[in-house]
């Protein structure tokens, strides 16, 4: 999903005073970017609600502090991507599972004709978070790395072996890339 | 033969691949193939639907403005009773009115000049009005400035008397700072009623 909102500079001084209409206009103008975010890296539909709400309780709050360095998505999204991060993480500790590893808790049988989409839902949330971010959203590992509080290297990896699984599920092509 | 690994692939695409990679890339055709359906599924991945949320969650959000902007008004309120409390203590306890007793009577004078003005930008609520970027803006601006002062003076507290000329420069700056909240408020409310 691309997106390229363009909020007008007027609408977000509204917003910073506190104008109610405004940050209702920001949220109307982000809800689904953040959610579909949140939603693409949570497995769970109800924890990227939460973070769609906790993200925008981020945005009212602390508004005040963007000073128009990059474009308020930028800032918008780094809110929602940090607070989904940090459920990941949440939900981790309790599970007690390390970050880097694979869920293989599904347990169903996965054709070759399965679609991507179904083969991206398989993918733990940290990997899938790294494709997300990565290849959809335009992050660097650098930054991804520093959201995660993880190195360079881990992000990488990380992506690596998202890609190499999603081929597998997907039985795309044979000999390479193992 | 070996081929390229997925690490290989996705240094190819980064443009940050061995020289090795980069040859093995270009003799073989399976790791062509193999490049060609990671970029084919990047592609695919970036063309997938937005996910919609299911509810509206504004309506907490809203919740969650409205209690805070409350708040504020308790805090500012309460700097005004403070204000006047501290000005009658000042007129009833002769024993204020000693050495520092000039500083104590503009220190009274500071935050009882708040406390009226406080009055006044109340009677100008101009919140749930269409407000011009500007406007929005400075009065941001303002009530920021006069907030980080209002952190200050808490965060002071019980001050010793050596300190209360810093004190009192902080309430000479919030009762100016207030001044021109109060100019804003005006001109919004007449700008609004035209």
């Amino acid at each position: 999903m691309t997106v390229a909102l363009a909020v007008p500079d007027i609408l977000v001084a509204r917003a910073q005073a506190g104008d109610e209409a405004a940050l209702e206009a920001l949220y109307r103008a982000f809800e689904t970017p953040v959610y579909n975010l949140a939603r693409r890296m949570l497995r769970n539909a109800e924890d990227a609600e939460d973070v769609l709400q906790e993200t925008f309780l981020e945005v009212v709050k602390s508004i005040r502090t963007y000073r128009g360095e990059g474009h308020l998505w930028g800032w918008v999204r780094r809110i929602a991507a940090t607070k989904a991060l940090m459920r990941i993480r949440r939900e981790q500790l309790r599970a007690t599972e390390p970050m880097d590893e694979e869920p293989g808790k599904l347990g169903m049988h996965v054709g070759a004709n399965i679609d991507l989409e179904r083969a991206f839902e398989q993918l733990s949330d940290t990997s899938r978070s790294v494709v997300w971010l990565h290849d959809v959203e335009g992050y660097t590992h650098e930054e991804i790395s520093e959201l995660m509080g993880k190195s360079v290297s881990f992000s990488k990896s990380q992506l690596a072996r998202a890609h190499a699984r999603l081929r597998r599920t997907l039985g795309e092509g044979e000999g390479a890339s193992t | 033969m070996m081929h390229c690994t997925m690490d290989d692939l996705l240094a190819l695409r980064a443009g940050e691949a061995s020289v090795w990679a980069r040859r093995h890339a270009e003799e073989c055709a399976t790791c062509r193939a193999e490049l060609e359906a990671l970029y084919q599924r990047v592609a695919q991945l970036k063309a997938l639907p937005a996910l919609h949320p299911p509810r509206d969650r504004w309506s907490v959000v809203r919740a969650t403005v409205r209690t805070d902007r409350n708040r504020r008004r308790r805090t500012w309120g309460g700097w005004g009773l403070a204000a006047a409390a501290a000005l009658a203590g000042a007129l009833l306890v002769p024993g204020l009115l000693g050495s520092n007793g000039t500083l104590q009577a503009e220190l009274s004078k500071a935050k009882n000049q708040s406390a009226t003005l406080q009055d006044q930008v109340d009677g100008y609520d101009v919140d749930g009005r269409v407000l011009t970027g500007r406007m929005a803006a400075k009065l941001a601006e303002l009530e920021d400035r006069i907030a980080v002062i209002d952190s200050d003076l808490e965060r002071r507290g019980t001050l010793k008397p050596q300190a209360q000329d810093a004190e009192l420069q902080l309430w000479k700056q919030r009762v100016d700072l207030m001044r021109q909240l109060v100019n804003v408020r005006v001109s919004t409310a007449r700008y609004v009623g035209l």
